[in-house]
């Protein structure tokens, strides 16, 4: 059993793809949880949630202040706050990284850049909401078609020697052109490592928009991809720094956030 | 003399063989492993019009995979390829909408030449690859769809552009309780309305024709009708506008060397499958 007179705070980030809660004491992580957001967010706040608390022998009570965040960040009836995932995402990375001063952000169904304060504020973001082919979801859609485990592809992706150039960025022809390549006899690497260019490309054309400003940090699921983090570091021409767990970083920035509303006075 | 296009299109291989008329035609869908069988197809062609390959005068091939075409005379681009097929199929027209497999084009013609066109191969939305993943997401046949959707009582809209976003849509929301055919009249609005922009960078002036795979689709010509105020022509066999394009330019190019007196270059008469590919 924790200390009773410690205080708790919960982030709840209810994404496109998955979702992740965190806890925080004393402004340090001591559990997190990442499920499938699946069909119902209600459900999924829940389960989350409660995946989270038990692996730090806590429950809902225990929690002193909670803040929801992510796409579905509203189904979360038991937040006292809900704060946009701008907001979450740049502190969770401040938190992490106080040097960054651009993220970039590889979600499920988008990917974001946001740039930062030196007060790890966000300035300005753009994101990438409208077009499967600049997110995590062309990476599904390739795995999908070559039959292999998302969590294969950036290791596989390393072994390429000879990129497939893809003809348009979209994730709906990539994956056709994918099937053209594989009955010409194209190996699965080559295929991926195509994808992550193609996918970092449409990254490169959103932090220029922006404007890079060092340091850069990946977030989000697309970071775990150890190809598609080195194809982007190429294709920006910059190292970038990558949280031991990139995915809940808005939830753990919401957590903090949490901890910032009760420490005020 | 006898004249053949071949037209390898994204999804779809067409053939057709011509002398004064259409002799004999052939589909064939474009699958990652029979882009090596534009011989097949055109063997099948052949094999309607009663003809052997020598039979053949001249061989054009167009469409985005006309470079695998080994055996052909000459490669055209399908835009003038499409103007040429208008021009003969209907005369009338001004304005080409072109959906096909994986790409969507509007093309100005005047006398069976194209003057201006606007395409999009960039992204799936607004090509028959949106149509034939919708169906898809929603269980029904790729040719029921556009039927099925004339029977909508009100349009449920599909806000998502991207392809891959709008089937989650569709699924999203016929999980929600809304009826196969109001989402299938709202896809059809939502293509329609992605294809009209398009073309609209044009000025679109009447007649206009619908062709490719897309005009089998009652539901999105009647949605393109509406945007346009006015009803639109449909050749007979809107797939083949391309390859019948192809064939007549190959004419045009026969009478052309006969007139100056120049030998008309060609090709090996030799059917065999494409080595290389672009």
């Amino acid at each position: 059993m924790r200390e009773s007179n410690e205080l708790y705070f919960l982030g709840v980030d209810i994404g496109s793809a998955f979702s992740k809660a965190a806890v925080l004491a004393g402004g340090e992580l001591i559990s997190y949880h990442i499920i499938p957001s699946g069909g119902n967010y209600k459900l999924t706040a829940d389960e989350v949630v409660t995946g989270a608390l038990a692996k730090a022998d806590l429950s809902l009570a225990d929690i002193a202040c909670t803040v929801a965040t992510g796409y579905g960040g509203s189904n979360v009836s038991f937040a006292h706050r809900l704060i946009t995932d701008i907001s979450c995402q740049s502190r969770g990375v401040f938190h992490l990284f106080p040097s960054v001063r651009t993220v970039v952000d590889i979600g499920g169904q988008f990917s974001r850049v946001i740039k930062l304060d030196d007060r790890g504020r966000a300035k300005a973001f753009l994101m990438s909401e409208k077009c499967a082919g600049g997110s995590g979801r062309f990476l599904q859609i390739i795995a999908h078609v070559l039959q292999i485990d998302l969590k294969e592809i950036g290791p596989l992706s390393l072994k390429s020697k000879n990129k497939i150039n893809f003809n348009t960025g979209c994730a709906v022809f990539s994956e056709t052109e994918a099937l053209s390549r594989i009955a010409e006899g194209a190996a699965t690497e080559d295929i991926l490592a195509g994808v992550h260019r193609a996918l970092a490309a449409k990254i490169q054309n959103l932090v220029e928009r922006l404007g890079i400003e060092q340091d850069v940090a990946l977030t989000g699921g697309g970071a775990k991809d150890i190809g598609l983090v080195r194809s982007i570091e190429d294709t920006l021409k910059v190292n970038t720094l990558v949280p031991e767990e990139p995915q809940i970083v808005a939830a753990l920035g919401a957590a903090l956030i949490a901890e910032d509303t009760k420490n005020r006075p | 003399m006898y004249f053949a296009g071949v037209d390898i299109g994204s999804r779809m291989t067409k053939v057709v063989i011509m002398n004064e008329a259409i002799l004999a035609s052939f589909v064939a869908s474009t699958g990652p492993e029979q882009r090596k069988l534009a011989h097949k197809v055109m063997e099948e062609a052949l094999a309607q019009a009663g003809l052997s390959f020598d039979d053949i005068t001249y061989v054009v091939a167009t469409g985005y995979g006309r470079i695998n075409v080994p055996f052909a005379d000459k490669q055209i681009t399908e835009i003038s390829c499409h103007a040429r097929g208008i021009g003969y199929l209907l005369p009338t027209a001004r304005t080409v909408i072109d959906v096909g497999g994986q790409d969507c084009k509007a093309i100005k013609v005047k006398k069976g030449r194209p003057v201006d066109f606007v395409m999009n191969d960039k992204c799936a939305a607004g090509t028959g690859r949106f149509l034939e993943l919708m169906a898809e997401g929603l269980g029904v046949k790729l040719e029921d769809m556009g039927r099925l959707s004339l029977a909508a009582k009100s349009k449920v809209m599909i806000s998502n552009t991207c392809t891959v976003f709008a089937e989650q849509e569709a699924v999203a929301k016929l999980s929600e309780g809304a009826s196969v055919e109001d989402l299938l009249a709202g896809i059809h609005e939502a293509i329609a309305t992605r294809i009209y922009s398009m073309a609209s960078r044009l000025k679109i002036e009447k007649d206009v024709a619908i062709t490719g795979g897309g005009a089998k689709n009652i539901g999105l010509v009647r949605a393109l009708e509406a945007k346009l105020g006015y009803p639109v022509l449909i050749p007979p066999e809107p797939l083949l506008t391309g390859a019948v394009g192809a064939a007549l330019l190959g004419k045009d190019a026969a009478q052309q060397a006969m007139k100056s007196g120049l030998p008309l270059v060609k090709s090996e008469r030799r059917l065999q499958e494409a080595k290389f590919f672009a």
